[in-house]
């Protein structure tokens, strides 16, 4: 049971009438870099927010970490890392003044706080742009400051929702390769996308649409079980059976 | 100990914001100056040197005698007007005279014979507040030139002594009242506008995931406008006693210590606004409706006593009407604790339930 970094089960989000997430139920394990795929609309967010404490379930119950998502939440806070879609960092601060008022609130202070910055500055990259506002700062830059402020407090699990949302190509590679080092060092990873070439990065994935997961596997098997030549055509394959109209 | 340094962390953020906004800094700033000084000098509420046409047809010894006594204190400036006296609408339209003294044939003539001798005060009523006053004035000085007249002995005399405000001047009584009404809205609106700017955002989601405790949150976007509040009542003050001149009767500890208070009511406001809104225009027009009702109902320019009985009543649903009056009590009676403490124990109640309220209201977690 505490192997696990996310169980879900019969997870529901309503908006009135509207299932926004409806029923899912999923186990991740620790180690893994699980890719939750799904096209816009299809639930993905409002799934995250339930697991990272932000929003509060119609039904069904869950673990994250081993904290009850219904119960715990705020025990859950301290163990995880969230990166929205949407930029979120103060945009008139510098990168530098964001992640000390993050390190403060994480418990991090004086020498640690310090050190811990420049940990981070030097493993992103991030010395020309982190004493800049980061409001002015391209795309690219601000997800590098977004993540390292996501990651900031050494968080056994990192929820990341869309990290690469209009970024470049080139960009997207770099950011890979700083979550599959992140991998390595023992983080877990719990990241929405729809791109499909990223998604192949994933040791394991699951597809969603209209607010139920569709299939959990390891992408390879994924597409060898449908006989198809790579995920991209699994995933339309697959949401294309599940109908337009519900 | 941790939740001390978070919100350490929190105040110095706010004002690093507050501090690279240059058209809040100028609003924050400004704001109390522009305040005073419009205020002080355009809410003056003492009637002075109505512009008075006379219109004499007796041209007598004691007609011109009762013009000169209209014409000795500083309420009537008396002058002759080239238009006939039935010209007298467009005097008042163009606004050259607010009054007219109408002196008929045989006035002096009259008046010596022991008659009635009448003569007439028109007065330009569209503002009725300064005509009541004018007429008050001429009532007065008619009654002692009766008596001068006629050789009496004064019957009754009432000696007039003003407590306090012993010069009657309406800035005194006004820049108590703005150092209230600077507090609130200063407060209230920054308050609600920081919480909801950083909703909207989406800021507010990135520090909702961290382990912040409520109670850190909420102080750590309160004592920064809770500062700013202090430094803006400072600011009035120091303009108020240094420009306008006002005196100061009572205790300093008493008021900043009152105004502390106080601040639990605006600051709780600011969160409440904060919850039930999703937008900055939203909170701005729900703060904004709260700071107009709380200003109209304070007593702060017209006098509570002077509202019907059924607004009256609302007043006491109004924090700022306790606020008002103590801060008036202190600044121009010297009051203490001993004679306000029923606006005290008010206002402490105010603070406790609108600051429990907000507190309540605000969650980390959406449902």
């Amino acid at each position: 049971m505490m192997d696990y970094a996310v169980v879900i089960d019969g997870l529901s989000k309503k908006f009135g009438a509207f299932a926004a997430v409806d029923g899912i139920s999923l186990k991740v394990e620790y180690g893994e870099i699980f890719g939750f795929l799904g096209a816009n609309g299809a639930g993905k967010t409002t799934a995250i927010r339930m697991l990272c404490g932000l929003l509060q379930p119609t039904s069904g119950t869950g673990t994250v970490n081993g904290f009850d998502i219904n119960r715990e939440y705020e025990k859950i806070k301290p163990s995880i890392g969230y990166m929205s879609q949407k930029f979120s960092l103060y945009g008139d601060l510098t990168g530098r003044e964001n992640l000390q008022f993050y390190g403060t609130v994480y418990g991090l202070r004086g020498g640690r706080l310090k050190g811990r910055i420049a940990e981070l500055v030097d493993g992103l990259s991030l010395d020309e742009f982190i004493d800049r506002p980061t409001g002015a700062l391209p795309v690219g830059w601000r997800q590098r400051i977004a993540l390292a402020a996501a990651i900031l407090h050494r968080p056994r699990i990192v929820f990341l929702d869309e990290p690469t949302g209009g970024v470049d190509p080139v960009f997207r590679r770099r950011f890979w390769e700083i979550l599959y080092r992140l991998a390595d060092d023992g983080t877990n990873l719990f990241v929405t996308t729809h791109y499909m070439d990223e998604a192949e990065f994933c040791s394991r994935i699951s597809i969603m649409h209209r607010g139920k997961i569709v299939v959990v596997g390891r992408p390879r098997e994924l597409v060898a079980s449908r006989g198809l030549r790579n995920l991209q055509e699994t995933f339309i394959s697959l949401i294309s059976e599940q109908g337009t109209d519900g | 100990m941790r939740h001390m340094w978070t919100v350490l962390a929190l105040v110095t953020k706010e004002f690093r914001q507050v501090f690279r906004d240059r058209n809040m800094l100028r609003l924050i700033f400004l704001m109390p100056f522009l305040q005073l000084v419009i205020l002080g000098y355009a809410v003056d509420t003492d009637v002075r040197r109505i512009h008075t046409a006379v219109y004499d047809f007796d041209r007598s010894r004691l007609s011109r005698e009762f013009v000169r006594s209209m014409s000795a204190g500083d309420y009537f400036l008396m002058s002759t007007s080239d238009r006939s006296v039935l010209d007298l609408d467009e005097n008042f339209q163009t606004n050259r005279f607010n009054a007219a003294l109408v002196i008929p044939r045989d006035f002096g003539r009259n008046l010596e014979n022991g008659n009635l001798a009448p003569a007439s005060l028109i007065v330009d009523g569209s503002n009725a507040n300064s005509a009541g006053i004018a007429m008050g004035y001429a009532g007065m000085i008619a009654a002692q030139f009766n008596r001068q007249a006629a050789g009496l002995a004064p019957s009754i005399s009432i000696r007039q002594k003003l407590l306090y405000n012993s010069e009657a001047e309406s800035v005194y009584y006004m820049v108590p009242g703005i150092v209230a009404v600077l507090l609130t809205m200063i407060t209230v609106m920054l308050t609600s506008m920081a919480i909801v700017r950083e909703r909207e955002m989406g800021t507010l989601e990135q520090v909702m995931v961290t382990p912040i405790s409520t109670p850190a949150f909420i102080l750590g976007k309160t004592i920064p406008f809770a500062v700013l509040g202090f430094v803006e009542m400072s600011l009035a003050l120091a303009v108020g006693i240094l420009w306008f001149g006002i005196p100061f009767a009572g205790s300093w500890p008493l008021l900043y210590g009152l105004s502390l208070v106080y601040l639990f009511t605006t600051l709780g406001m600011g969160i409440f606004v904060s919850t039930i809104t999703s937008t900055q225009q939203q909170a701005m027009f729900f703060a904004w409706f709260f700071i107009i009702f709380a200003i109209m109902t304070s007593g702060f320019f017209a006098p509570i006593e002077n509202m019907p009985p059924v607004v009256q009543h609302m007043t006491y649903a109004n924090p700022l009407r306790f606020f008002m009056r103590i801060v008036r009590g202190i600044m121009m009676k010297g009051a203490g604790v001993n004679t306000l403490y029923r606006d005290i124990a008010a206002m402490v109640l105010y603070s406790a339930a609108i600051f429990s309220l907000a507190l309540m209201r605000f969650s980390k977690r959406h449902r």
